[in-house]
């Protein structure tokens, strides 16, 4: 809406009464259209509709459309071996997801917490690899794992652990874990930058008055660093379950859910159902499981963000 | 400051800790570097970790043409320069009121939109993808720009509302007093205000638009309107075993995000962490 239009419509509200001011005119509204028109039409609806042809057995394509009820979703969880397998991957996945990046980025945050150059450019190479494609990432160490000539298995077999060097991403045991190690190396600088952030906000008093008791690098840690950073904990780990559980791009370029079907997760395993399987009832079921479940865990992260 | 000795100690093996921990954390572009700049036969016959026997920088040329990436950049680019401000301005109009203004309604609308952040791509796409065959834009770059706006809406509108707070309210008072309407309050006092959070917004906006993956896989097929990652990946498909031609191209794909961070990453980190930290 162009300007003077807007101002057409929009007027100043008088003061009501002592409760600052209550504007009853649309005025707010005017204001919230487009946002609340764009995110209804293109996130909350396609949401909602998906919720809807979770309850059917439907193609995506053609206008048959068969009341199942819950079937779709029993089947996700008692019937379907690789939806078992896939949740059990993302459990996994979203359970390292919220330990390693999470510690190592404290650590970092701890040990880079300080204005020296140096530290700063460090800050900056930890960070480095956050800002990258997840496709061009998962293309890169496809190529370091590579069996053959990648980086990884040169250096085992450089250093005498020839018997080590393998096909990382064929392997039954190890896709999973090795798709895993490319995610740390990706998310690890945003927790950084958290505790950072979180770091800055503890008052520089509280160490000072530690460090007249005596108290020591350890001690210090526990019982000012720690409780100091409780906020920032909720924000690190509700965006670690996010992330780990919607978990998509890294796996479908690196092993696309194989060897066999051994690295499925929910994202990439209602992708394939939906739009290559044509099973668009099941895939909604599949990912109304992924969007109720990090929901749920959303609700005090949401509570606090909405906080005034 | 005083430090006792076992202290010092422990702060220099932490720090030599992090360097060589930082040196290994770089091996992933040290290897793209060392593997797009030669020849196939030197790279495959003397190993990656070997100096390359000569530079050659045709594999940059010969990868943006095989791969086409010039279609892909001009898709990237177009979409950026087109969603990235409409979607900050629709998101700044609604935190303007949420931020601002007093009436019914508002906390449940903030935590409305809030409820976006959690919400997985996946959950959207079937329908998205229908819908853009009804309005007849599946397969181009405009079907694109309606997700990506919805999607990004969430965390520009917690930001800017945040943001606006901050700024007094007898600014916006005065304004009144001299006859200004919100409009003119909005344009002319609270954006211009807040060039930093939105010069923030927009670099965090660019790079999440040029690295989006999932929605342009499902709502993109045909060659011509395929942004960076999704035409990476078919790239990848044809020449997956030309590895450094591969490679020439996860750079190409890679160095104009990195060039945005490292020139730019003071405004990215500063409004990062202030806005989720709020």
């Amino acid at each position: 809406m162009p300007a003077s239009l807007l101002k057409f419509f929009v007027t100043v509200s008088p003061m009501a009464g002592k409760h600052a001011r209550v504007i009853r005119s649309a005025t707010p509204w005017l204001f919230l259209a487009p946002a609340v028109f764009v995110y209804s039409m293109f996130l909350v609806g396609p949401m909602l509709f998906t919720l809807y042809t979770s309850f059917y057995e439907w193609d995506g394509l053609s206008d048959t459309m068969i009341y199942v009820g819950l079937r779709n979703y029993i089947d996700i969880l008692f019937n379907d071996e690789v939806s078992q397998l896939a949740l059990r991957n993302n459990l996994l996945w979203t359970a390292g997801a919220v330990t390693i990046p999470t510690l190592l980025g404290l650590l970092l945050a701890v040990g880079l917490n300080s204005v020296s150059p140096v530290k700063k450019l460090l800050r900056t190479l930890y960070y480095m690899p956050a800002v990258l494609p997840l496709i061009s990432v998962g293309l890169i160490w496809g190529w370091m794992y590579n069996p053959h000539f990648g980086v990884i298995n040169v250096f085992l077999r450089a250093v005498g652990l020839e018997q080590w060097a393998g096909g990382w991403l064929s392997s039954y045991s190890m896709a999973l874990p090795a798709t895993f190690i490319t995610y740390v190396w990706s998310h690890v600088g945003f927790p950084m930058m958290l505790y950072l952030a979180g770091l800055q906000a503890i008052p520089r008093e509280q160490y000072e008055a530690a460090r007249i008791d005596g108290a020591g690098l350890w001690s210090t840690f526990r019982n000012i660093t720690l409780p100091g950073l409780a906020e920032t904990h909720v924000i690190v780990l509700s965006l670690a379950v996010f992330n780990g559980f919607r978990v998509f791009d890294l796996i479908y370029t690196m092993t696309y859910g194989g060897p066999g079907r051994s690295t499925h997760v929910l994202g990439t395993w209602m992708y394939f159902q939906t739009f290559q399987y044509y099973e668009a009832g099941y895939g909604a079921a599949l990912s109304w499981v992924i969007a109720a479940i990090v929901l749920v865990v959303a609700i005090p992260y949401i509570r606090r963000m909405s906080r005034d | 400051m005083i430090a006792s000795g076992r202290e010092r100690g422990f702060m220099m093996v932490s720090n030599i800790l992090l360097i060589i921990f930082a040196i290994v954390w770089l091996m992933p572009f040290v290897t793209i570097l060392l593997s797009a700049t030669r020849t196939q036969g030197d790279l495959i016959s003397n190993g990656v970790f070997s100096i390359p026997k000569s530079i050659r920088w045709e594999n940059f040329v010969d990868a943006w043409n095989t791969g086409g990436f010039t279609d892909y950049f001009k898709n990237s680019l177009l979409l950026i320069l087109f969603k990235v401000p409409l979607g900050i301005l629709i998101a700044s109009l609604a935190a303007y009121p949420l931020a601002k203004m007093q009436f019914r309604g508002r906390g449940l609308i903030f935590i409305f939109f809030l409820i976006g952040l959690a919400v997985p791509v996946q959950v959207t796409l079937q329908p998205l993808l229908v819908m853009m065959k009804d309005l007849g834009i599946a397969n181009s770059l405009a079907a694109l720009v309606p997700p990506y706006l919805a999607f990004g809406l969430p965390f520009q509108i917690f930001v800017m509302r945040g943001f606006f707070r901050l700024l007094p309210n007898e600014l916006l008072e005065a304004a009144r007093v001299d006859g200004a309407s919100n409009t003119a309050i909005f344009f002319k006092i609270m954006l211009p205000l807040s060039l930093p959070a939105l010069a923030t917004l927009a670099i965090i906006d660019t790079l999440a638009t040029w690295n989006e993956f999932l929605i342009a896989l499902v709502l993109i097929s045909g060659k011509a309107s395929r942004t960076v990652p999704v035409g990476l990946l078919q790239f990848q498909g044809e020449f997956s075993s030309q590895y450094t031609l591969l490679m020439a191209g996860v750079l190409i794909s890679i160095l104009p995000v990195l060039a945005v961070f490292v020139f730019l990453q003071k405004y990215f980190v500063a409004g990062l962490t202030g806005g989720v930290k709020g």
